[in-house]
């Protein structure tokens, strides 16, 4: 009796048409091989373009620095103008304010008030400003071992 | 079949050896060209790869004595334009009355700057405003460039310009405290390293600072502002209303040596301030410590303080005025040609008698004198932190034209040299309990991390003893208070000082002209302040007294209320 030397397809032609489709047999080595090649070849760059990335962000933070620092001066500045001499007798004018002819002294036991300050209690209370969300492809990079 | 063995031989050898010392020569080459050369060539690597940049520290500020800003450092931008972008007419047009609308000017005067050259980025406006320059930015004009700088703003406008002084193109101090304390102020610039890329470009991450600049300390002045305004404007109608080229007023506190007003004129203004001008040179020096005079009837509170302290006179001494003196045969005067017959000493610095003064030079001798004289500072710097300082000069008995006559002069402010600074200082010493202080400017400094450094007070010499001090101080009291109206009595309070009338010194002799001075201090008992008034070729030949003396009273009458010292008169109606 003759005997095929490989089991008989289940399901006639449907078996059949399987068979001619079978993919052949997965070398998981070699996958594993080009997935470590692709990998090790993208992470150039990636690391280059984040690099690339971040060195636009800190240029951009220290342009911000020195406008942030240009402004500060500027309103330094502005303080010390809006304090000068000529400032503080055009406002005492505008208010009426006339220079004495003669001076009454008064003594008293009780020190003088405090020299002015800039009323910095009457500045408006700094708000934090919130972490801007990072973009999603750019919270993937935080998964690979790059340098902070 | 047999095969003949192979004969050894030394050919193989040969090739072998061609090989090995070719190697050996790369070998040597590659030795020499990474280890023995290898400094030279790695900087050849790193100038091809690697660029500096200077990180400018931020200038510090100069401040008031109560911390007002007089000085201040702003971020500014100078315009550049790129002759080549401008070549286009239409576009040139367009670019540069939009710049124009921005910076201010006309636009055709910048296109013509512009014009003069082939090619290049033209500087057409230097230290515009922070916010301007940002705008420019944002606008984008073709062609045109902006690069940070900074600047100085003065909130007080014009004022105590003399004494700070300002920076020039390069930020660098050229005049006043800005210069002389430059390197204070102007902190350390830092160093910042960068790779860049074949076409000179920064490389991102691939910049570092080497060395962080180091900002300037903050220089804070001794000079009060309101006291500055006041010495400003006070010397400005003085020399108005008596038709006077120049002057010097100086407010200092006689305690300590620390000027709280300096003003001189003609002096420069920041506002009109052009350095192409020749004539604006002349305005850059500070006349109060550069320039020389003779000081007159000033120095015989000098020569009064010197014989009383030798012991040679008392304030009741008295001898006979007969109105000359005569000295090794050449008879000298009093000013006024008076003769105001037997006289104290405190009626000789009233009177202002110079036969009064020669008496006392006189019983001191030359050379005790002149000991008195270097004691006092004469003829030497006070050591003010103001550039260009003259040390002033006066003829000593040492010298081969000395004369006898040179002494008596002396004794009343001739033929010998001084700046307003020094008498001012010397007469403070006078009235202080005899110590000469280096008189100074600068307060402290704050330095870039916060820490305060005051400057101390110094002393340079005792020159006369406190008692002799005292009683001179009631002597010069005298002068002011005589017991009839003079005009450099202070309707407040109590003042004491001496002024003096000189002729301006030419070859063999003196001109016409002559300097208008009064130097006084108040209170009388416990001095606060010393102003000392000066007033160069008044046209009205107003002596010190009437011309110097009413500014001196107003000054501290004005300055002492400032100061909250309560008055010590009630006023008499007016001055």
């Amino acid at each position: 009796m003759a005997s095929l030397g490989r089991p008989i397809a289940q399901g006639g032609t449907a078996g059949a048409r399987r068979q001619g489709l079978r993919l052949p047999a997965v070398n998981w080595w070699l996958v594993a091989a080009i997935a470590v090649f692709a990998i090790g070849a993208a992470l150039p760059v990636l690391q280059s373009s984040a690099t690339t990335s971040r060195g636009f962000d800190i240029r951009a933070v220290e342009q911000r620095q020195a406008e942030l620092r240009g402004e500060i001066a500027t309103l330094e500045a502005q303080i010390a103008a809006q304090s000068s001499l000529e400032r503080v007798r055009q406002r005492a004018e505008a208010m009426g304010l006339r220079p004495s002819s003669e001076p009454i002294v008064v003594s008293v036991d009780v020190p003088g008030p405090e020299p002015a300050r800039i009323p910095a209690e009457y500045l408006p209370e700094a708000v934090p400003t919130p972490e801007r969300p990072d973009s999603w492809w750019r919270s993937l990079l935080k998964w690979l071992p790059l340098p902070e | 079949m047999a095969f003949e063995p192979a004969q050894r031989t030394g050919r193989v050898w040969l090739p072998a050896a061609g090989f090995g010392l070719f190697g050996l020569l790369v070998l040597a080459r590659l030795v020499q060209l990474q280890v023995l050369d290898h400094p030279e060539f790695a900087a050849k690597a790193a100038s091809e790869m690697v660029a500096a940049d200077t990180l400018y520290a931020r200038r510090g500020a100069i401040l008031d004595r109560n911390g007002h800003p007089l000085a201040l450092t702003v971020d500014t931008w100078d315009v550049y334009v790129s002759a080549r972008a401008w070549r286009n007419e239409s576009a040139a047009v367009r670019a540069s009355e939009a710049l124009a609308k921005a910076i201010g000017g006309d636009a055709f005067t910048i296109r013509q700057r512009v014009r003069e050259h082939e090619s290049g980025d033209i500087l057409v406006a230097r230290d515009i405003p922070f916010e301007v320059g940002r705008e420019l930015e944002r606008q984008g004009i073709p062609g045109v460039t902006l690069l940070p700088n900074i600047g100085r703003a003065h909130p007080e406008g014009d004022l105590g310009a003399s004494v700070i002084g300002f920076i020039g193109a390069d930020n660098s101090g050229l005049a006043g405290i800005e210069a002389a304390l430059d390197s204070l102020l102007g902190g350390t610039p830092g160093r910042a390293i960068f790779e860049r890329d074949s076409a000179g470009r920064p490389i991102p991450l691939g910049r570092y600072v080497a060395r962080q600049p180091v900002p300037g300390a903050d220089v804070v002045l001794t000079i009060d502002r309101r006291l500055q305004e006041l010495a400003e404007r006070e010397l400005r109608n003085a020399i108005e209303e008596h038709r006077a080229t120049g002057g010097a007023l100086i407010i200092m506190d006689p305690n300590t040596g620390e000027i709280l007003a300096l003003a001189s004129e003609p002096s420069f203004r920041y506002s009109t301030l052009d350095l192409s001008r020749e004539d604006q040179l002349e305005l850059l020096r500070n006349r109060a410590v550069t320039d020389l005079y003779e000081p007159g009837s000033v120095m015989k509170v000098i020569t009064a303080a010197a014989a009383l302290d030798a012991g040679v006179v008392t304030p009741n001494t008295s001898y006979v005025d007969t109105g000359v003196a005569w000295v090794a045969g050449v008879p000298i005067r009093n000013w006024d040609y008076n003769v105001y017959g037997t006289q104290t000493m405190t009626g000789v610095l009233q009177h202002s008698i110079n036969t009064g003064a020669i008496f006392m030079a006189e019983r001191l001798g030359a050379e005790r004198f002149h000991q008195y004289l270097d004691a006092f500072g004469f003829g030497r710097r006070t050591g003010v932190e103001l550039q260009g300082e003259t040390p002033g000069i006066f003829r000593r008995p040492s010298d081969p034209d000395w004369s006898p006559v040179d002494l008596a002069t002396q004794s009343f402010g001739q033929a010998i040299s001084v700046t307003p600074l020094q008498m001012a200082v010397a007469f403070a010493a006078a009235i202080n309990g005899g110590r000469l202080l280096e008189p100074h400017v600068v307060r402290g400094y704050v330095l870039p991390d916060g820490t305060w450094r005051p400057v101390e007070p110094k002393v340079i010499d005792q020159a006369i003893s406190p008692q002799t001090s005292a009683t001179l101080r009631q002597m010069l009291g005298a002068v002011v208070d005589p017991g009839w109206y003079h005009p450099a009595n202070p309707r407040y309070y109590t003042a004491g000082g001496k002024s003096g009338t000189a002729n301006v010194p030419v070859v063999n002799g003196y001109n016409d002209r002559q300097i208008a001075s009064f130097v006084g201090f108040a209170p009388l008992q416990n001095p606060r302040i010393l102003v000392m008034v000066k007033l160069d070729d008044n046209a009205d030949l107003q002596t010190g007294t009437q011309a110097a003396g009413p500014v001196f009273a107003r000054v501290v009458d004005e300055a002492l209320r400032y100061l909250g010292v309560p008055p010590e008169k009630e006023p008499e109606g007016g001055r």
